[in-house]
């Protein structure tokens, strides 16, 4: 397994950070599969901005995101401390064609396997797994 | 991110940028849009050619923008997706409302 770290200080930091963050690692694992990186890149992309979004306080926010790479699974993993967010789950519509927002949490959920939240003391903890395709 | 201009005629002018279309740069977007209709352009191909990438905010910017151009008698269409901005369009299910051209040049050929 190979984990890779970064510590995300917004408003110092934006969502491109974690872009440059992802496309480093994937500069380091040739090998994965071209469509498993579109997808949890688009799914992890989504979750920071959410994170960044909405959870910041004043527009502050520290989170940490890892991502881990094994022979069958993709896994990133979000933490932050700020306030528990009131954030429903279940399966979301994808909304319609004309709506402006609202399709973040949508697109996880049809991005990659596995969609999970919880509230662990002072944190927030937010963890997406993609299966890999292997040829 | 910031988006250029190119008039390509009296009612058509091609917006384009390079890199990523996120929750940073998607104002740029709106921006470039509102600016190419005050100009009296309200036929506007938005050229993804040199867009990587595209998250759901960027995706949020280019409905606001249809809706823009529409309410001024004019049309968005967009060229040159790259494969994952086509697939956020698929999820979206916003290939079905945002035409999609080979190039800037023939979005308007009709």
């Amino acid at each position: 397994m190979t984990d890779f770290v970064l510590v995300l200080d917004s408003p110092t930091d934006d969502i491109n950070t974690v872009h440059n963050f992802i496309e480093n690692v994937w500069e380091s694992n040739p090998e994965l599969d071209a469509m498993d990186r579109l997808r949890f890149e688009t799914a992890l992309i989504e979750l920071a901005a959410n994170v960044i979004q909405h959870g910041g306080k004043g527009g502050s926010i520290v989170a940490t995101v890892s991502l881990s790479i094994d022979d069958d699974v993709i896994r990133g993993q979000i933490v932050d401390q700020s306030e528990a967010g009131a954030v429903e789950l279940g399966l979301r519509e994808m909304p319609d064609e004309y709506a402006e927002s609202g399709r973040g949490i949508a697109f996880i959920q049809r991005l990659v396997d596995v969609l999970h939240y919880e509230r662990n003391g002072g944190d927030n903890l937010w963890m997406i797994e993609k299966r890999r395709t292997h040829a | 991110m910031d988006f250029e201009r190119e008039n390509l005629s009296d009612t058509v002018a091609v917006v384009r940028g390079v890199g990523r279309l996120n929750m940073v740069s998607a104002p740029h977007l709106r921006e470039a849009v509102a600016s190419a209709i005050a100009d009296g352009r309200a036929q506007v191909v938005v050229d993804l050619s040199g867009v990587e990438f595209m998250d759901s905010s960027g995706l949020g910017a280019l409905v606001g923008c249809l809706k823009t151009t529409r309410q001024a008698g004019g049309d968005l269409r967009i060229a040159a997706p790259s494969d994952q901005v086509t697939m956020v369009l698929q999820l979206s299910n916003l290939d079905r409302i945002l035409t999609s051209y080979a190039s800037p040049e023939v979005a308007y050929r009709d």
